[in-house]
């Protein structure tokens, strides 16, 4: 059975996310940098007022504005954008939930490529992040160095010798660094291993969490591994510990892959597969939780050549897409539950080619 | 039960009321120490006593650093020692210094460590680090003229007595090191 792929979807250039390629791109979907950084003669946004927040905001957005950034970067100023945007943009990682639902005057600067998002007036006063497809800490890193180097020219930013960078909370102090992988376990979860490797994780101060779902319960196996200390350590170290640690998570992603393809585990894998297709084909009504599970059982599949015609970056744009702001902003109107799972199901045979 | 609007805590006891024209224009509900801290209210203790005493025990310390000892909050923002505690978030950047004692041992247990090793704004990372020298007889100062505090507010005032002649001996030991190394 083979798949021709359809025209790409009409919006969006793809995002670092949506890419599919960069190192152990087969496990590791994207890498995240993200520095916490606050100016001096402000207090910290959740203690500012509503005047001071916008007092703020315009003063950061008119800093950026002076020319020399290694990004052009676009201000979108969030109040003014209809909460369905907001949550599209969350749903895209450019911004957080909590910078979403905030009442206050704030801001957030994104370049063209996505893989540079500035949140103005957040937890912090500015929250930098910086995405680069696959496992690649490094390049991350870098990247997110350059680009702190031109705020730190064109803001006041607070913090001591002692403390480092002042952050609002003291759990981000020192570096403001919290360096995240996304990753794509499907074989540690299938295989009842995921524990076991969160575990792991957290014994050497890495934070596990899911990328989707709210609270403790990772939906589709997608996971984010991220470094929890921030103070006591350089960037650089941060960075090896990171890297080190998330490429042991890879390594035994993989064997755990290979043992479920062979012998007696293979028919139920395989089995698992052809019946997440099957789904993606045939079913009407997709909940969102439904078709994550379906998706990260098909890019498992695709990585593996247990079925073939089908492109990691189309699946990977369909777990966006899916999403639900993205299919009520897809289909230009706001949907019901129920309308939103049927067109769910519709769009995903679409991106995926599987329309008859 | 209302709770203190500025400390969003304690059960308030004191409603403070803006009065516009004969009418409410605003109020405010206050427990009676953050009311005590915003000057709404005196305090409590003997106040006439106090004041003497003060002025005797603290004479010379206060010109220092008088704003900070009378409100133990920070200069920067007027968060709280106790609403640091409370939130376990700070207010602004200069709240690090302001709250720095409860602070350390919070960063040793997240971090297991509480000093900065990575990279800082450029041209400043070659600066010499300005407090290192000064720093310890700083905190003993620091830890004296807090306790000195503690005593006069617990109307302890031999302790207190006994407090500030070891504060002015640390301050005279202080003063004469700076010089020294100076010349
Ligand atoms: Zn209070
Ligand atoms: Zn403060």
């Amino acid at each position: 059975m083979s798949k021709k792929r359809r025209g790409e979807p009409p919006e969006f250039r793809a995002g670092e996310w949506l890419k599919g390629d960069g190192p152990q791109n087969d496990i590791a979907i994207c890498t995240r940098v993200r520095l916490a950084r606050n100016l001096q003669g402000f207090r910290f946004s959740p203690r500012l007022e509503a005047d001071e927040a916008k007092q703020l905001t315009e003063y950061v957005v008119q800093r950026l504005a002076a020319p020399g950034l290694p990004d052009e970067l676009a201000v979108v100023d969030l109040p003014l954008l209809e909460e369905i945007e907001r949550t599209v943009l969350v749903e895209r990682h450019l911004i957080s939930r909590e910078q979403a639902t905030s009442k206050k005057a704030r801001s957030v600067a994104i370049n063209a490529e996505e893989s540079v998002a500035l949140m103005v007036n957040e937890e912090d006063h500015l929250r930098l992040q910086v995405f680069q497809s696959g496992l690649s800490t490094e390049a991350a890193w870098k990247h997110a160095e350059q680009v702190d180097e031109a705020l730190m020219q064109r803001l006041p930013l607070a913090y001591s010798e002692e403390f480092g960078f002042l952050t609002s909370c003291p759990t981000n102090t020192g570096t403001g660094m919290r360096l995240s992988v996304m990753l794509h376990l499907p074989g540690l979860v299938w295989a009842e291993e995921i524990e076991k490797a969160t575990n792991t994780a957290q014994k050497i101060h890495l934070a596990v969490r899911g990328l989707y779902g709210e609270g403790s319960k990772a939906l589709g196996d997608f996971y984010q591994v991220s470094n929890q200390v921030t103070l006591g350590r350089t960037e650089q170290q941060l960075q090896s510990d990171v890297q080190l640690a998330v490429s042991r998570v890879v390594q035994w992603e993989r064997e755990v892959r290979d043992a479920l393809l062979r012998g007696s585990a293979r028919p139920r894998t395989l089995d698992r597969v052809h019946r997440a297709l099957g789904t993606l084909e045939r079913a009407q009504i997709l909940s969102s939780e439904e078709a994550l599970g379906c998706l990260s059982a098909l890019r498992f599949g695709v990585h593996h050549g247990v079925v073939d015609g089908f492109d990691v970056a189309a699946i990977n744009k369909a777990l966006l897409l899916s999403q639900p702001a993205h299919l009520q902003r897809f289909t230009k109107e706001r949907l019901e539950p129920e309308e939103r799972d049927q067109r769910r199901a519709k769009l995903l045979r679409e991106i995926l080619g599987c329309e008859p | 039960m209302q709770i203190c609007s500025s400390c969003q805590k304690n059960p308030s006891t004191i409603v403070l009321m803006d009065l516009d024209g004969g009418s409410v224009s605003s109020q405010q509900h206050l427990c009676s120490p953050c009311a005590e801290k915003l000057g709404v209210v005196q305090p409590k203790t003997p106040l006439k006593l106090s004041a003497d005493l003060l002025e005797d025990l603290l004479g010379s310390v206060q010109q220092k650093a008088s704003q900070k000892r009378r409100e133990p909050g920070c200069p920067g923002c007027g968060m709280t020692t106790q609403q640091f505690k409370n939130t376990g978030r700070l207010g602004c950047p200069r709240c690090y210094e302001s709250f720095r004692d409860d602070l350390v041992p919070l960063l040793q247990r997240v971090h297991e460590s509480s000093q900065h090793r990575g990279r800082l704004p450029g041209q400043l990372q070659a600066a010499p680090p300005p407090m290192l020298r000064a720093s310890a007889p700083m905190e003993e100062l620091v830890t004296l003229r807090k306790q000195l505090d503690d005593a006069v507010r617990g109307e302890r005032y031999e302790e207190a007595a006994s407090l500030r002649d070891a504060l002015r001996r640390a301050e005279q030991r202080d003063a004469g090191g700076d010089a020294g190394e100076n010349s």
